[in-house]
């Protein structure tokens, strides 16, 4: 047993778990915050995708211990103060999700894909970007258009 | 996942001390083939020494030789490196088209070089560029590096802190990726050295990275596309599975190697 | 019908109420629950394809630590615990009637939680494992051993279905469970012997799998005060899985509550019960504590049920000027193990003439067991296959006979005038525009176009590939539906209906549809679902009925809500009821300007009736409906490595009434992905010397994903179905059904300039290379360039 402590969500957060314990493991057994899935074994489906620092990363391939010290932001904790996340509100004005359990994971790839990109984003570079999360419901047609809207809406204008 | 002995080592030289005194260690770095791994239950060891929050093993830094890129710098950091980008660049496109965008983010070089998969990308970069791989303990020439499918020279215990990448006249790399797991069914790597013509191909080998040399012959008088028409590889030399057979990923080295001939300093991803 | 009069929600791209909780990760899916002191199941799973079992040891498993219990078949039997009754052969007036050989029933292959005598595919579960922690007992299932002796197995189809093949079931001589005849087969055979033409072909679709992305997973608690289980489990349909489990646990279906919320994905693959389901009830109940099991991706690779699998030998005969006269067709279905569902065989059998006017045609319907995992429905379930062979086979005629592909299928295709148009199999085809669909598809498309785009690709080095096919698939479904309306004082109007979504949005749709009827706002209805001790029946979710049935039963339900509401409304303003009107949600008398509103209505009925003011209604509905399209896609190949670009994608679907274009959209959106995924990708593939599945992972399963598809051009096409008072049709499967077909004759007229070869999907591109060479040599040969 090892005691972990990080920041998740803005809170300080401090337990004591197994050593092999994951990173989404942690998240949605302990911390109670089921809004991560997970979808996969083999690192490939994305479903889990947080953000550490405000990188995207799969949380089913980092153990807790590993977030130790760092500031892990899950789905529940991109809006703020009530106000939804462009990417959130992108999702829902373009129906980019069916069933919902891709969406997290989509939802905080699509995030740090629009905050961290430098220079315009087309079609193309969406695709490409957003191939570590898989859906089974849309067709990944409707999220694409989600993303770029959201960029779009947060850059102000489309070649920003 | 069996459990494990979690351990945080403070330094590289605290790490290695480390894995001595461990009854079965295994090193964590990216996390990304050491972690499937142990949730397929494929492996049990009884500590796993945590690499990723030392600071001696992130950076990238110009040195005499080339580019010094540190063992724990991430996949995505080495594609958007500047110095990177400027001095080789199709080693930081290389690095970019590595897995997917969240991998990159954790992914590392030396976790790469250290698992030598037959069908990673970086193997192939650090052979055709005849990069120097450094250890804890020595320096290792790229050519006596790997020895065959996941196989490399080091010693347990021995951690990949840096490799020191000499810079290309000029470099290209061409791969067709498995459509389902995304990793390399062929590539080719093509470099114009001051030595001459390197060509590295990961993916396809049965005995891992490999440089067909008498693609380096030819291309070394006459580097161009046409120079390979007459050569062949022997699909008995193939990894053959039912993705692609021995004969399909003969076929794909030529190809790509024809094309990152043809369009140096680019990287070309195909599926 | 009244109601329908003044339809404003209805028709609109309504953005969905369900996306709140699920765009801020507060879904609820079954692995989300947990309840105090929970254990947890892990199975114990055959490795091999066939095997006896001898005999099973659980001590080394049960002295590890956190171990509370080893559970087998022989254990299961032992507390009377029973089959589980799939009723696999589907049964409404209008399904086609598969029986065994000489009209016999269908033989099923018991169906217990654990086998007790064999393991009969690689990843059946033997026994159950309850441990403190899910990796405790995964790891104590690893230490249970299993006495099998191995037996000889069959997994491909053809193999299975052969006389001497290695038998799954001892009651039957062989494997073969299904095997019937229908249409008329002396007047098929005199128009082929009288035919000027006739074009033949085998085809192989092959055996994939749902891949929802939630593994599926079950939570069971056993109250003893109340005798009562409660379980948390996705499905595609709780009400039915109640009643199955009641049969298996042996209780009255009150005894059993079943949750199902959100779930994530079904595409049929959760439309059955699964053994987990069961067993986690039975464990709760022996070791009184709660009791969760949750599937691995490789779980549900190997153990999810399973998709397609058809080999399909059809002949269709034609005239001198390209009418067709006839089709003959053998279907082998390879249902697994077990019969689960014989749906994709049945509903695949009534469509084998497609969207042609075929006059004569014979079918026979096989099934066959194998030493594989159990198929049951999967998107569009049996019609992707048959439209598969259908349309690939008039290409073929085209080819061969000289024909344009495209004025072959219109000179045959039904006629609007012939609608309701009952097929050489019996299927009555409700209605449909197919003409119409065709010539609106090839312009959205800008058919003519692509010679243009032709040409511009090969001089960029591509082969260029123009695929078109039409489709015409049904949508039949469990017959009955049950909808409640409460008006609750104070708080809007409530739905309680019993069918299952997945995604499909019925949160929102079926909002829409009630807004309407009742004439109030979006906002004021709310859709409950899934849990089974307020949702008292239903049908669940599958073969595109739910908004057929639902909206069915609503307008019924509101119909007798508006009427029980007029009585109320009569004797507040002391009149008459049949002098009460209703109309913009307001009952009023004509002459006074006095109305009241659901709400005051409401609040005078929970003063004079103790449930309230509501309503419950039932309706059985049988007379299938027919959605149907056109579809045509670009391609481009790169010759020297196989590897393919989808450039265009565009389709045209008849869904009948859309209720909300953005959601059926979607559902054709995905429904393409599934599609092209078989054509191209996904392959549940074992090997032929082992009976190991090989693509038990997504590491070799290869799926759709962002960068391997394109945007699509989606256009729906309304033709109202009279069978229904909406006028509904399907929208949830009419993307899936051309896309294999469609990318198969774009990929054949990709390579029509080296010749014509067969592929058999997924054509991956290891196929299409091996292909472009293997025409080559027959070229450089100097053979013919048609290669069987």
């Amino acid at each position: 047993m090892i005691t972990v402590s990080m920041t998740v969500n803005g809170d300080a957060v401090s337990h004591e778990v197994a050593d092999e314990t994951l990173l989404v493991e942690y998240l949605r057994e302990t911390l109670g915050l089921t809004g991560t899935h997970v979808g996969c074994d083999t690192s490939q489906c994305g479903c889990c995708t947080i953000h550490i620092d405000g990188i995207s990363v799969k949380s089913c391939t980092v153990l807790a211990a590993q977030a130790e010290g760092h500031e892990v932001t899950t789905i529940e904790g991109l809006a703020k103060d009530g106000a939804l996340h462009p990417v959130q509100e992108a999702f829902r004005e373009c129906h980019g999700l069916q069933c919902g359990f891709c969406t997290p994971g989509q939802i905080m790839a699509g995030a740090e894909l629009i905050r961290t990109w430098e220079g315009p984003l087309d079609e193309h570079q969406v695709r490409e970007e957003m191939e570590g999360n898989l859906c089974r419901c849309t067709g990944y047609h409707n999220i694409v258009k989600a993303i770029l809207k959201a960029h779009k809406d947060t850059r102000g204008s489309a070649d920003a | 996942m069996y459990p494990f002995t979690y351990r945080r080592p403070t330094s590289v030289a605290d790490a290695v001390k480390m894995f001595a005194t461990s009854d079965d260690a295994a090193f964590l770095s990216g996390g990304h083939t050491l972690l499937p791994t142990l949730k397929a239950r494929l492996a049990a060891p009884s500590d796993v020494i945590d690499l990723t929050a030392l600071p001696e093993l992130r950076g990238i830094e110009e040195t005499a030789n080339g580019l010094l890129i540190r063992g724990g710098t991430v996949h995505a950091d080495v594609a958007a490196s500047p110095l990177v980008r400027r001095k080789i660049p199709v080693l930081a496109g290389l690095a970019g088209s590595i897995g997917d965008r969240h991998v990159r983010h954790r992914g590392t070089l030396g976790g790469s070089v250290a698992n030598n998969d037959p069908a990673a990308d970086y193997p192939a970069a650090v052979l055709a560029l005849n990069a120097t791989v450094i250890t804890d303990r020595r320096r290792i020439a790229a050519g006596e590096y790997f020895t065959g499918l996941f196989e490399t020279c080091r010693e347990p215990g021995e951690i990949v802190v840096a490799i020191e990448f000499p810079v290309p006249l000029s470099a290209g790399y061409a791969k067709f990726r498995n459509l389902a797991s995304r990793y390399a069914l062929a590539a080719a790597f093509v470099a114009r050295t001051k030595a001459g013509v390197r060509v590295a191909v990961t993916g396809a080998y049965n005995k891992g990275v490999t440089r067909p040399t008498h693609f380096e012959q030819a291309l070394d008088a006459d580097f161009s596309a046409e120079a390979l028409d007459t050569l062949d590889i022997d699909p008995n030399d193939m990894l053959s599975d039912a993705a692609a057979t021995g004969a399909y990923r003969a076929n794909l080295i030529k190809v790509l190697a024809r094309r990152a001939v043809v369009r140096q300093g680019e990287v070309l991803i195909y599926k | 019908m009244d109601l329908l009069k003044s339809l404003r929600a209805v028709g609109q791209p309504l953005r969905r109420k369900e996306d709140e909780r699920l765009i801020t990760g507060r879904g609820r899916f079954t692995d989300d629950f947990s309840l105090p002191g929970q254990v947890w199941a892990a199975m114990v799973r055959s490795p091999h394809p066939h095997a006896k079992i001898n005999g099973i040891d659980a001590s080394a498993a049960l002295a590890m630590p956190g171990v509370l219990g080893v559970f087998t078949g022989a254990d299961a039997l032992a507390d009377g615990l029973g089959e589980i009754p799939h009723n696999p052969v589907p049964s409404t007036k209008f399904d086609v009637k598969l029986t065994g050989r000489g009209g016999t029933p269908v033989y099923l292959g018991e169906h217990y939680l654990l086998p007790i005598d064999r393991a009969r595919y690689v990843g059946e579960a033997v026994a159950m494992v309850v441990a403190e922690t899910r990796s405790r007992a995964y790891s104590a299932a690893e230490a249970v051993m299993v006495d099998f002796e191995s037996l000889d197995w069959v997994a491909s189809t053809l193999e299975a279905a052969a006389p001497d093949a290695p038998k799954l079931w001892d009651a039957l001589p062989d494997n073969i469970l299904v095997d019937a005849t229908f249409g008329e087969v002396a007047g098929t055979d005199a128009a082929f012997k009288a035919a000027a033409n006739i074009v033949s072909m085998t085809w192989v679709i092959g055996r994939v799998t749902g891949v929802p992305l939630e593994p599926r997973a079950a939570l069971s608690w056993y109250d003893p005060e109340t005798k009562r289980y409660t379980l948390y489990a996705g499905s595609g349909g709780a009400v039915r899985q109640k009643h199955e489990l009641a049969a298996v646990i042996g209780v009255e279906p009150a005894a059993i509550r079943v949750i199902s919320f959100d779930v994530g994905g079904n595409f049929g693959t959760r439309n059955r019960v699964y053994v987990e389901f069961g067993l986690v009830m039975w464990a709760s109940k022996k070791l009184g504590r709660p009791v969760k099991f949750r599937a691995d991706r490789s779980e549900s690779f190997l153990t999810d049920y399973q998709g397609r699998d058809l080999v399909s030998e059809v002949s269709l005969a034609l005239d001198r000027d390209g009418n067709f006269l006839a089709l003959r067709a053998d279907n082998l279905s390879n249902v697994g193990a077990r019969c689960v569902s014989l749906s994709p065989l049945s509903k695949g059998s009534g469509l084998i003439t497609g969207s042609y006017h075929i006059p004569l045609a014979t079918l026979r319907s096989r099934a066959t067991f194998s030493n594989t995992m159990p198929t049951q429905a999967y998107r569009s379930s049996g019609r992707p296959e048959v439209t598969f062979a259908i349309e690939r086979l008039i290409d073929k005629a085209a080819r061969e006979f000289g024909y344009d592909r495209l004025d072959l299928r219109r000179r045959n295709l039904v006629q609007p005038s012939q609608m309701p148009y009952r097929n050489a199999i019996g299927s009555l085809y409700d209605s449909g525009e197919y003409q119409k669909n065709m010539d609106r598809l090839l312009e959205l498309g800008d058919w003519a176009g692509s010679a243009a785009r032709r040409r511009e690709a090969e001089a960029r080095g591509k082969l260029f590939g123009l695929g078109f096919a039409n489709y015409v698939e049904s949508s039949i479904g469990n017959p009955k539906e049950r909808a409640d309306i409460i008006v609750h004082p104070g708080k809007g109007i409530e739905v309680v209906i019993g069918t299952q979504p997945s995604g499909q949005g019925h949160e929102t749709s079926f909002a829409q549809v009630m807004a309407d009827l009742l004439g109030v706002g979006f906002d004021e209805v709310t859709i409950t679902l899934g849990d089974t001790d307020v949702v008292t029946a239903g049908g669940g979710t599958h073969s595109g009925r739910s908004m057929r049935h639902a909206s069915t039963v609503m307008a019924l339900a509101a119909e007798d809500l508006v009427n029980k509401a007029k009585g109320l409304a009569a004797e507040i303003l002391d009149t008459g009821a049949d002098q009460v009107t209703f109309g913009e949600g307001l009952f009023g008398v004509p002459g006074t300007n006095r109305t009241l509103g659901w709400q005051e209505l409401a609040v005078t009925a929970a003063e004079k009736w103790p449930e309230g003011l509501r309503v419950r209604r039932d309706n059985e509905m049988h007379q299938p409906v027919f959605p149907n399209g056109a579809c045509m896609c670009e391609i481009e190949i790169d010759p020297d490595t196989g590897g393919i670009d989808i450039t265009r994608y565009v389709t045209i679907d008849d869904v009948g009434r859309c209720i909300n274009p953005m959601i059926v959209h979607g559902q054709t959106h995905g429904g393409i992905a599934q599609g092209i995924g078989q054509a191209l990708w996904e392959s549940f593939t074992v090997d032929p010397d082992s009976g190991q599945p090989i693509a038990a992972s997504l590491t070799d399963y290869g799926m759709p994903r962002f960068d391997n598809l394109p945007s699509f051009t989606c256009e729906i096409a309304e033709v109202h179905s009279p069978t229904n008072p909406f006028g509904v049709k399907a929208g949830g499967e009419g993307g899936t059904t051309p896309a294999p077909a469609v990318i198969m004759s774009a990929i054949e007229d990709a390579l029509a300039p080296l010749g014509t070869i067969e592929i058999e999907m997924p054509a991956t591109p290891l196929k299409i290379w091996n292909a472009i060479q293997t025409l080559r040599a027959s070229t450089r040969a100097g053979a013919k360039t048609e290669v069987a």
